[in-house]
């Protein structure tokens, strides 16, 4: 094996400018196509690199330096105190024990910028070592000019970038160092004739020129236009065309709904998993404003900050409706990028085991949370509720007297509304003395008129035709939107207050229950729960949820005050809901000590995940790390293994002791060895080459015996275990 | 087969005695004897051809004849001649030098084509016809012919189908400085030949020939002779490829040179060793090959690098 060995040489230094400026080349546009700072300290710490790859030696002292300028730049940017002061080394293993765990939990995004900066510098500094290695000791950089172009060109056609003085510094920089490279293999190669005699000058004068002749003939001579067009406004139509987004998309909850319809593809990501006593409908927010194609706010969310927790915003009023208080915790999934908090009806208080920010808007309902990127998104927050209980009869004795600003927000409707509709409502609910039985009638509707529910094939009103009117006269095919749409807006056209609402259904429970206390199951809620309802305004009572959509039934409890003493039969379920209270308690007086978060939240079961996730985790870890130390030990122990290796086959083929094959494998291995055979030397020829380099003159002795197989008449004369003995000896003598 | 050879040692000894540093070619002028060929050797004059010659004919105890060929040199110089017996009345035959065990044909191209085709006839078949009767030659026969390079002056160049008679083609060239010191030395008081002691007689020799006939040349091999001869066809140097009989003739100095080496089978390394000396006259190059400086030995150097040595039982193609 010829290893290439790196000269230090007036030219290879040339060589590692070049390929440095290069590199400058690549770090050049970050500043303005990423939000990356401090282009010039990156610049400077890449230059650094290459400088010690060159000039410095030792392995030892290459990391040394390069690892405390990469330590002295990020104690520039970032650090408190002096370098390498205690408080610094403090900072830095609290960042990186952090970082880690931040890693180690696949949440990219809470990654530091401290963390971010130390990878990239670490990019850099493998990066002066690949390209030193590229460049110097293999002698190669027509690869790396290629790709640079190549980069330079991508940039310049997908960003704002704009690469033409780059281009032009690219092609002077690369045409030099090809020269230079050339002359290098010429003087590895040993065509000295010439160029030993002068100087690298006659060389690369020549070179120099060359390239500024062509560039400047590049730059100045006259261009044709573009022979095709710009091809990113082409490739974004074809996009459109093709239908991605627009037309099909994946169920989920999102927030526009200003253009309703059009088929929805299934999606079982899940998003977060609830622990309740039962199914609930996980509200989100509601929407007021129908502009006959979809839903908008008629007014911008306004956050109000959460204080301790507790939640001002009341669907209904608690005094007028009767609720049993639960509890219900709820823990977002890996793959999830919900934003909002989904509450069931009744919450009053949120409570989250770390610290976090809850705002809410006061008319929509809808939360966020904001957290502290310590903690991270994967522990659960608890919501206490009032669970309501309607009684019927009295949303049926209610007044008709909405407040005003009730009526003012919700009972808009868009005057290009098709009056067939208004009438429609005013024919279904003809006969109905209250706004309830009115509301129930409309609700059943859909299920008893043939309206039926899929998510395919749903179409989107053109211009002109309203959402509400195509699905109740013509589509009568659709999904929730489209059936609680219809629902708010024939509602509204009899003057009952009516609102849009989403959120997600119950979700199915999982298969792999944990523990839980008494009562409590564990939902698993996806894309596919996401869902669109109804809530309707009854004086005194507050907004109503109703569930107009086929095939889907409202969790909310309704009941006749005839079957009132049903509720007693729950009274055993309230206790044991007391029952479990202490242990809430205690759990939320261990939620203030944070070094035991993590014990009572698996007492609650909430982190399941990360408990299943922890042995594959773990697994994979200890792989990698097997692998690594196999690697490793195969890498150190290679010639034993190879010679190893060897030998066993070598065993295998001598058991026949087949001279031809015997020394056809010896041959092969010879010719692994670096001794090549020419075509047509004869085997002597060849086996004395060999000896003369092993030392010995068994392969001689050898051949001769191989040549009497191979051109004798007869028999080799030489018994097998002579024969075998030479073998073994020459293969042994090969392989050590 | 292990005394002959102890003899044929011998008898290179005896030769190395007399031609100093000439091993090589001392060898293959016996290859060339034992393989019942005959030698050509072009060189200038002095460099001890004669020398080579008398030293083998004295150790192998034969007879040893000499022609120096002239321009005026009849055929019948060389074959013999018909004379009238006056006191016998009748005619009797004078047997030229060809009727030799031995002979040195020197200077060949300075005689007439007529006379070089009456010994080149007589080369082929092994006897010559005078007044119409066919007299067998001498067994063993062996020409070893000599001529100057052929740019020299006054000289009738071998037509090449003749060259193809010679089973191989020598040159001795100078010795170097120390060979030819050694060589002042030696016939300082007398020359070496004197001494020569004779090493095997006629009939061993013929025996030796025969013995020659039988070894062993493999498949592979000759399918290797065969690669190489056709080869020589198809260069694009070459006008005139080797005939058969060139590949006849390098199987046979083959087999005659693993007898040498104390083999009873041909090995590759034997063709690779004697194909430059057995086939190099045998082609005709075109002009263009002297423009780049190729001659026919570096040429047969060349296509023996191109095919492949037999490394297996099985032929190949």
């Amino acid at each position: 094996m010829r290893i290439a060995k790196e000269k230090k040489s007036i030219p290879s230094f040339f060589i590692m400018t070049a390929g440095f400026l290069l590199f400058w080349e690549w770090l050049r546009p970050l500043g303005q196509v990423t939000d990356t700072g401090h282009i010039p300290l990156l610049v400077l710490y890449a230059a650094l690199c290459f400088l010690v790859s060159f000039f410095i030696q030792n392995g030892l002292w290459k990391f040394i330096i390069k690892g405390l300028s990469l330590l002295f730049i990020l104690d520039y940017l970032f650090l408190p105190g002096i370098f390498l002061s205690s408080e610094s080394i403090q900072f830095i293993s609290q960042e990186l024990s952090y970082n880690l765990s931040a890693v180690w939990d696949s949440q990219w995004y809470l990654m530091t910028p401290f963390f971010r900066s130390l990878l990239f510098l670490m990019v850099l500094w493998l990066m002066s070592y690949l390209l030193h290695y590229w460049f110097l000791v293999a002698n190669k950089f027509f690869l790396f000019v290629v790709l640079t172009i190549m980069y330079l060109a991508v940039l310049d056609t997908f960003t704002s970038y704009e690469a033409e003085i780059a281009i032009v510094r690219t092609f002077a920089i690369s045409f030099i160092a090809l020269g230079l490279s050339r002359f290098m293999k010429f003087r590895e190669q040993g065509v000295e004739v010439e160029i030993q005699k002068y100087s690298i000058l006659k060389w690369i004068i020549p070179i120099i020129g060359g390239v500024l002749v062509t560039a400047s003939i590049g730059i100045f001579a006259p261009k044709l236009a573009p022979q095709w067009p710009d091809p990113v406004p082409f490739i974004q139509s074809q996009a459109n065309h093709v239908g991605f987004g627009n037309t099909v998309q994946k169920v989920g909850y999102g927030e526009n709904d200003s253009q309703l319809g059009g088929s929805f593809v299934q999606d079982d990501t899940a998003v977060f998993e609830a622990i309740s006593k039962e199914r609930l409908y996980w509200r989100i927010e509601s929407k007021d404003l129908y502009t006959g194609k979809g839903w908008e706010r008629s007014s911008s969310l306004d956050y109000n900050p959460l204080q301790s927790g507790a939640v001002q915003w009341q669907a209904f009023s608690t005094q007028a409706v009767d609720t049993t208080e639960e509890e219900a915790s709820v823990t977002y999934t890996k793959e999830s990028n919900l934003d909002k908090v989904p509450i069931p009806y009744g919450a009053t208080e949120v409570t989250t085991s770390y610290s976090a920010l809850l705002f809410q808007d006061l008319e929509s309902g809808m939360m966020e949370m904001e957290v502290s990127e310590q903690q991270g998104r994967s522990q659960p927050y608890t919501v206490q509720y009032e669970d309501p209980s309607f009684s019927i009869d009295q949303l049926k004795q209610v007044s008709d007297k909405d407040p005003s600003a009730i009526q003012n927000k919700y009972l808009q409707l868009p005057s290009s509304l098709p009056d067939r509709v208004r009438a429609l409502a005013q024919e279904i609910t003809t006969d109905k003395p209250t706004r309830y039985d009115k509301v129930k009638a409309i609700e059943r509707y859909f299920s008893q008129n043939g309206y039926t529910y899929q998510i395919e094939d749903v179409s989107i009103p053109e211009a002109g035709e309203d959402y509400v009117d195509q699905f109740l006269f013509e589509t009568m095919v659709g999904y929730c939107d489209n059936f609680s749409s219809s629902m708010v807006v024939m509602l509204r056209t009899l003057d009952i207050p009516a609102r849009w609402v989403k959120g997600f259904t119950g979700g199915e429970i999982k298969s792999n229950q944990p523990d839980l206390p008494n009562g409590y199951k564990l939902y698993e809620i996806t894309n596919n729960n996401a869902h669109s309802w109804v809530e309707v305004y009854f004086p005194n009572v507050g907004w109503v949820p109703f569930e107009p959509t086929s095939g889907f039934t409202n969790p909310t409890e309704f009941y006749q005050e005839t079957v009132a003493e049903d509720m007693d039969s729950t009274n055993p379920e309230e206790q044991r809901i007391e029952e479990t209270n202490p242990q809430q308690e205690q759990q939320e007086q261990q939620a203030t000590d944070p070094a035991d978060n993590e014990e009572d939240e698996s007492a609650l079961g909430s982190s399941r995940s990360s408990r299943i996730n922890m042995p594959i985790k773990v697994m994979i870890v200890i792989g990698v790390i097997l692998l690594v130390l196999l690697g490793g030990f195969s890498y150190w122990k290679r010639q034993e293994i190879r010679t190893w290796y060897l030998q066993k086959k070598w065993r295998k083929i001598s058991e026949q002791l087949d001279i031809e094959e015997c020394y056809h494998y010896l041959l092969k291995l010879l010719a692994k060895k670096g001794f090549n055979r020419n075509k047509g030397q004869t085997l002597r020829q060849y086996a004395k080459e060999v000896d003369e380099t092993i030392g010995k003159s068994d392969m001689y002795d050898l051949t001769l015996l191989y040549e009497q197989y191979l051109y004798r008449n007869g028999q080799v004369e030489v018994d097998s275990s002579t024969l075998r003995n030479l073998f073994q000896r020459i293969v042994h003598q090969i392989i050590a | 087969m292990i005394d002959y050879h102890k003899q044929i040692n011998e008898v290179l000894e005896n030769i190395q005695k007399v031609i100093i540093g000439k091993e090589r070619e001392a060898a293959l002028s016996l290859v060339a004897l034992l393989a019942n060929g005959h030698v050509l050797i072009e060189d200038v004059p002095g460099v001890g051809k004669t020398m080579l010659v008398r030293a083998l004919a004295k150790s192998l105890n034969c007879e040893f004849k000499r022609i120096q060929f002239t321009p005026d040199l009849l055929p019948s110089d060389v074959t013999g001649v018909s004379i009238y017996n006056p006191k016998e009345m009748i005619f009797e035959f004078r047997k030229g030098p060809i009727f030799g065990d031995i002979v040195l044909a020197d200077e060949i191209n300075r005689t007439s084509p007529k006379t070089q085709s009456a010994l080149l006839e007589a080369m082929e078949e092994n006897n010559v016809t005078v007044d119409g009767v066919s007299k067998p030659l001498n067994e063993p026969f062996f020409v070893m012919a000599t001529q100057n390079p052929i740019d020299y002056e006054g000289t009738y160049p071998l037509p090449e189908a003749q060259l193809d008679r010679f089973i191989m083609k020598l040159s001795l060239g100078y010795p170097n400085e120390l060979d030819e010191l050694e060589m002042l030395n030696r016939t300082d008081q007398q020359h070496p030949i004197d001494q020569l002691v004779p090493i095997m007689d006629r009939s061993q020799l013929i025996e030796i020939q025969q013995f020659i006939d039988n070894i062993y040349v493999d498949e592979t091999v000759k399918h290797y002779i065969v690669q190489l001869v056709s080869e020589t066809r198809e260069n694009e140097y070459v006008q005139l490829g080797v005939s058969p009989r060139g590949s006849i003739a390098l199987m046979k100095a083959a087999k005659a040179y693993a007898f040498i080496q104390n083999r009873d089978y041909v090995i590759p390394d034997d063709i690779l060793f004697l194909a430059p000396y057995v086939l190099a006259h045998r082609i005709i190059l075109r002009p263009e090959a002297r423009y780049d400086g190729i001659t026919q030995q570096n040429l047969i150097t060349q296509l023996l690098k191109k095919i492949d040595v037999p490394i297996r039982k099985e032929v190949h193609g």
